[in-house]
């Protein structure tokens, strides 16, 4: 749910195919510019998004339509990025993987990319949301 | 950085240098990860990948290397990957990976660790 200062950055579906990923950054990298993150925070937050669209597209259930949703919300100085598809939400994750798993390090990555990593799902469908705060300025005036 | 590629070449008859670029995300991934492990399969034993050309490396491709790394150890063989890349080194560590996955700063470096 957005709080009440939420705007609307972006709002767009994607295909549920891996193809889709390279799209899916684009949204993100665009989103990202247009809230003023810088580059560290850019990479962290499209990385994040990256992660959270390759769970809906290899877990998850597209629409009718064969797509998942994007949301981009400016809430504050918070950018979330809400990724929405049509499944509910099984996967066995206790948070801890072995060094030589060769899967399991989304959420993992998610969460310490960003600020706070948020899973709503219910019969009609799972969404992550990802928020990434603005860092605060530092006092100095270095170029 | 464009899009992904593959290619490599067998130094002194003896190390495979799989050189990675571009993006490598779930996408590609399956396709990097059957062109090593083909190698491995076809014999080679001493591989080094260098991704001195990655700008982008999700976790998926990440479990890529963490395969490849058991599948030469099971076999006896040695594993070194190359990555300047400060953003993608940073995963690795995000994830606890920088003491597992044997990565140097540079290629000459990943060369002499598999030599």
């Amino acid at each position: 749910m957005a709080s009440s200062d939420a705007r609307l950055v972006r709002e767009c579906r994607v295909p549920a195919a891996s193809s889709a990923l390279r799209a899916v950054r684009r949204h993100a990298e665009a989103a990202a510019l247009d809230f003023g993150f810088g580059r560290r925070e850019r990479y962290a937050f499209v990385f994040a998004v990256n992660e959270a669209a390759t769970n809906a597209i290899r877990h998850g259930r597209p629409d009718a339509r064969g797509t998942i949703g994007m949301r981009f919300d400016a809430e504050g100085d918070t950018l979330v990025c809400s990724i929405s598809d049509s499944g509910c939400f099984n996967l066995a994750y206790d948070g801890e993987i072995g060094p030589m798993a060769e899967s399991g390090r989304g959420f993992r990555l998610m969460s310490e990319l960003t600020d706070q990593v948020e899973l709503s799902s219910t019969p009609c469908g799972t969404t992550v949301r990802l928020h990434k705060r603005r860092p605060v300025e530092t006092s100095s005036a270095g170029g | 950085m464009g899009s992904f590629y593959l290619s490599d070449h067998v130094l002194d008859g003896e190390v495979r240098v799989i050189r990675v670029g571009g993006y490598v995300d779930f996408d590609v991934a399956p396709r990097l990860k059957q062109f090593i492990v083909n190698r491995i399969e076809a014999g080679d034993r001493r591989i080094v990948i260098d991704l001195s050309d990655v700008g982008f490396m999700d976790s998926t491709a990440i479990g890529v290397l963490v395969g490849v790394l058991k599948r030469l150890g099971e076999v006896g063989g040695f594993l070194a990957v190359a990555c300047a890349n400060d953003n993608v080194r940073g995963i690795f560590e995000v994830v606890g990976l920088e003491s597992v996955i044997p990565l140097h700063g540079c290629r000459e470096n990943a060369l002499a660790a598999v030599a």
